[in-house]
């Protein structure tokens, strides 16, 4: 799958899990900058883009992110 | 603590007078549907009908007092109410683990309570993150 197209997916899920229709995500979009995008949120999310894309990410993936490009930088090497 | 995914947990919960007066005592919700046996009764119940919620009470008990670890926390649930509950009502609740995202330390269950009689009354999700 390209990145443009998980861009799209991910964009899914937040509208989703945010409950907002409004918000829209790239690349270098970091959690300070999506209002309600909290430490809960974050579990959330998490919890949907595994079920989404069934994969599993470890803690260790999760705690190396520091914008939403490395975020999909963890899904295609996960062979997405 | 281990969770996986297809586990189990059965117990049985009690519509007792105390419960029903407790739940009354503390949220006032004395709507007659709860409360006048004859009002309910012309609405097609056999008798007053239990406040949902306190199946909501029996699911914070389950997260709380019945899992093997109790360093948890719950995150989101929902309930679907589909047969009338009753005083003295014995229910029996069943959970099954649907998923574990160890990532985040995250267990949902779906679970479901049954009445003596064998009838599904309601059932939904509830998602728990423990606390580690």
């Amino acid at each position: 799958m390209d990145r443009s197209e998980i861009l799209e997916q991910i964009n899914a899920i937040f509208k989703d899990t945010l409950d907002n229709d409004e918000v829209t995500v790239a690349e270098t979009t970091i959690a300070a900058d999506v209002d309600d995008w909290d430490s809960l949120t974050h579990i959330q999310l998490v919890v949907a883009i595994e079920k989404h894309f069934k994969i599993k990410f470890t803690s260790w993936d999760i705690q190396s992110w520091n914008n939403v490009g490395e975020m999909m930088n963890t899904i295609q090497a996960k062979g997405i | 603590m281990k969770f996986t995914e297809g586990q189990l947990f059965y117990t049985t919960f009690n519509v007792s007078e105390d419960v029903y007066d407790g739940f009354i005592s503390t949220f006032h919700d004395r709507n007659p549907l709860h409360t006048d046996a004859t009002f309910a009764r012309e609405k097609g119940f056999k008798d007053k009908v239990m406040h949902g919620n306190i199946l909501n009470g029996f699911l914070s008990c389950f997260i709380g007092e019945h899992l093997p670890y109790k360093n948890v926390i719950i995150h989101t649930q929902e309930i679907q109410y589909k047969k009338p509950v009753y005083l003295n009502d014995i229910l029996s609740f069943t959970a099954e683990i649907i998923s574990v995202t160890e990532s985040v330390n995250v267990i949902e269950f779906k679970f479901f309570f049954e009445n003596s009689e064998g009838i599904k009354v309601a059932k939904g999700k509830i998602q728990i993150g423990l606390l580690l």
